[in-house]
C-alpha cells in the first residue's frame, strides 16, 4: 500500500511529519513523504504520480483549514476514486471539539478526519478502512 | 596560446581575440559565415582552425512539446531538464486534458512523454496515440514509468526510451534526458547549413551558448564579487535567459545536481523580439508608473531612438524580475527577497549605465517587494561569463 504524506500549507512541524513517516513504514506502507510546507496541489499530483492508496495530510493549529477548501475542486480534475483522503493533527484555530471539526473537514472532501487523535489510533483506523475496501 | 573565441548570437557576433572583445551587429541579409567574413576577415586571417572556438545560439533553439500527467512532477521536472539542456521553446500538455488540446501547427523537434514512478500501473493509452497522429514531430522520447514502455514502443515508431526522470522517492533524475536533449541540440546546431559552414574556420566543436554559460556558473565567484544565491540575467536580442541558484526557488520539489537552473523568456528581447517586449510591457500594471519614474512617457515604446533602447532594456529587467516574483504565478517563483547578487550580461551590459541599472532595481524592489535594499548588482561588461564558460569546456576536453 502506498501513502503520500506531508504537512500542508505554511507549516513547518517537521517532528510530527517524521513520526508519521516512521510509523507508516513500520506498518509496511510504502511512504512518499513530501515534507513540510507542502501545497495541496502537490499532494494531489504526488498521488497521481505514485498511484497512492492513501493521502494522509498532517497539520497543526488550524493551518489546514484555509488550504483544504480547494480539495474538492482539485479532486474533481482527476480520477481519484479509490484513494483514501485522511487528515490529522490539531485541526482547529483555537479550541474546538471533534464534533465541530470532523463534519467541516468531511465537507472539504476528506474521508477520515483525526482531530487531536493519537497517531497510532489514526493509523489503526486507516488500516481498518483499507481492509474493508479491499 | 593564440586563441580566438566567437559567439554567434541572434543579433550580434562577439569576438574575443586573446582578451580583446568586440561585437558586431549582424547583417540578416547575408549568411552568418559571409557576414562574419565581411566584418572580421583580418581577424580570422590571424588564427588557424585549431585556435578558433565558436559557440552559437543563432539556430533558434529546439522546439519541444512535453506531455505529462501532473503539473508539479512530470511536466515541471521535464521542463526544468529541457531548459537546463539549452532548449528555449517549450509547450506543455497535461495528459488529463489531452482530449481538448490542439496539436501545434509547426514542426516539433522533440516530444517528451513522462508520467508516473516505476511500479505504477499504465498511465497512457490510445488518447496519446490519437493526439500524436496530428503532431508533426522529428523525435520522440519516453521518460516515464516502466509499465507503459511496451505499449508505447509498439505504438510509436522511432520512440526513444530513457530511464524514468521521476525517481522512486519522487525525486528528479535528470542525467539521461539532459544528455539526450543536449546532444539533440548539439546535432541541430551542427546540422544547420549556416552553422555547418563555420567548420571551415574552426576544427573545434561548436557548442550552444546556453550550455557554455551554464558551465561558467559554478566558477562565477572567480570573475566577480558575487554571493550565493545569485541570479544571472542575460537580455539578448531575441530572448532573455536567466540562470539562478536553486536556493532561490519557492516551493522547491526539484534538486538538480548543478545547483543552478535556467529559464528562458522566449519573447523578451530588445531587437528580434522587440514587439512582444513592448506588448508585454504595455500589459503590465506597473508600466506607466515605471515610465513616469524613468522620466519618459509611453510614446517612447514606439520610438527607435537610443533612449528607447535604454528604456526597453530597463523594462526587460523589470519584466523578468516581475515574472519570477511572487506577484506573478508562473512556472517558477523565486525568493527575490533573499537574493544577494544579480549579474547582468548580454547586449544589455553594453548599453545600460550603472546608474540606469540601479534605478530600475530600486523601483522593482521598492514597488514589488517593498524593500529599500537592493541586491549587489554586477554588470558583465566584457562578456567574461561567456569567455570563462568557453574556456571551461575546452579545458575539460
Amino acid at each position: 500500500m502506498r501513502v503520500v504524506t506531508g504537512v500542508v500549507g505554511n507549516d513547518i512541524h517537521v517532528v510530527a511529519n517524521r513520526l508519521i513517516e516512521i510509523s507508516l513504514k513500520e506498518r509496511g506502507f510504502e511512504v512518499f513523504n513530501l515534507g513540510v510546507n507542502t501545497y495541496l496541489e502537490e499532494f494531489i499530483d504526488a498521488v497521481i504520480e505514485t498511484d497512492a492508496d492513501v493521502l494522509l495530510i498532517s497539520s497543526l493549529n488550524g493551518e489546514a483549514e484555509g488550504w483544504s477548501r480547494d480539495l474538492l475542486f482539485l479532486k474533481s480534475r482527476f480520477d481519484l476514486d479509490g484513494v483514501l483522503f485522511a487528515i490529522g493533527g490539531n485541526l482547529s484555530v483555537g479550541e474546538a471539539t471533534s464534533e465541530e471539526i470532523v463534519p467541516k473537514y468531511k465537507a472539504y472532501g476528506y474521508d477520515l478526519v483525526f482531530h487531536q487523535v493519537d497517531l497510532n489510533t489514526g493509523i489503526d483506523t486507516i488500516e481498518e478502512v483499507l481492509k474493508e475496501r479491499a | 596560446m593564440n586563441k580566438l573565441q566567437i559567439d554567434i548570437g541572434s543579433t550580434y557576433f562577439k569576438t574575443n581575440a586573446n582578451g580583446e572583445i568586440n561585437q558586431h551587429f549582424r547583417n540578416f541579409d547575408v549568411a552568418i559565415y559571409d557576414d562574419l567574413h565581411n566584418k572580421c576577415a583580418d581577424l580570422l586571417a590571424n588564427y588557424s582552425k585549431e585556435e578558433v572556438h565558436i559557440c552559437s545560439s543563432a539556430n533558434g533553439g529546439l522546439s519541444t512539446l512535453i506531455i505529462g500527467i501532473t503539473s508539479l512532477f512530470s511536466l515541471k521536472y521535464a521542463t526544468n531538464i529541457a531548459f537546463n539542456s539549452g532548449i528555449n521553446i517549450i509547450d506543455t500538455i497535461l495528459y488529463s486534458t489531452i482530449d481538448k488540446a490542439v496539436a501545434p501547427k509547426e514542426v516539433i523537434d522533440v516530444v517528451i512523454v513522462v508520467g508516473g514512478i516505476d511500479g505504477v500501473e499504465s498511465k497512457f493509452d490510445e488518447k496519446l496515440i490519437n493526439y500524436l497522429k496530428n503532431v508533426n514531430y522529428q523525435n520522440i522520447v519516453y521518460v516515464g514509468n516502466k509499465a507503459d514502455t511496451v505499449f508505447l514502443k509498439k505504438q510509436l515508431k522511432n520512440l526513444v526510451v530513457l530511464p524514468n526522470i521521476i525517481g522512486d522517492k519522487l525525486q528528479v533524475q535528470e542525467e539521461e534526458l539532459k544528455e539526450y536533449l543536449t546532444n539533440l541540440y548539439q546535432s541541430d546546431i551542427e546540422g544547420k547549413e549556416e552553422i555547418k559552414k563555420l567548420y571551415e574556420i574552426t576544427s573545434n566543436q561548436i557548442y550552444s551558448t546556453p550550455y557554455i554559460v551554464n558551465n561558467a556558473l559554478p566558477k562565477l565567484g572567480t570573475l566577480f564579487d558575487v554571493a550565493d544565491p545569485f541570479l544571472v540575467i542575460d537580455v539578448g536580442g531575441a530572448t532573455t535567459d536567466i540562470h539562478y541558484s536553486t536556493d532561490l526557488v519557492e516551493n522547491k520539489n526539484i534538486m538538480t545536481s548543478s545547483g543552478y537552473d535556467r529559464l528562458v523568456f522566449k519573447k523578451l528581447g530588445v531587437f528580434k523580439s522587440r514587439e512582444s517586449l513592448v506588448f508585454g510591457a504595455k500589459n503590465n500594471e506597473f508600466v506607466y508608473e515605471l515610465l513616469d519614474y524613468l522620466g519618459v512617457n509611453e510614446h517612447i515604446l514606439d520610438e527607435h531612438s537610443e533612449q528607447a533602447t535604454t528604456t526597453l532594456m530597463q523594462l526587460a529587467i523589470f519584466l523578468v524580475l516581475y515574472q519570477v516574483s511572487k506577484s506573478h504565478n508562473d512556472y517558477v517563483t523565486l525568493k527575490l527577497e533573499i537574493l544577494n547578487s544579480i549579474v547582468l550580461t548580454g547586449g544589455i551590459s553594453k548599453v545600460l549605465t550603472d546608474e540606469e541599472i540601479d534605478k530600475i532595481m530600486r523601483f522593482f524592489y521598492k514597488k514589488i517587494l517593498n524593500f529599500t535594499q537592493t541586491p549587489n548588482v554586477i554588470t558583465d561588461r566584457n562578456y567574461e561569463i561567456w569567455t570563462l564558460g568557453i574556456e571551461e569546456i575546452h579545458h575539460a576536453n
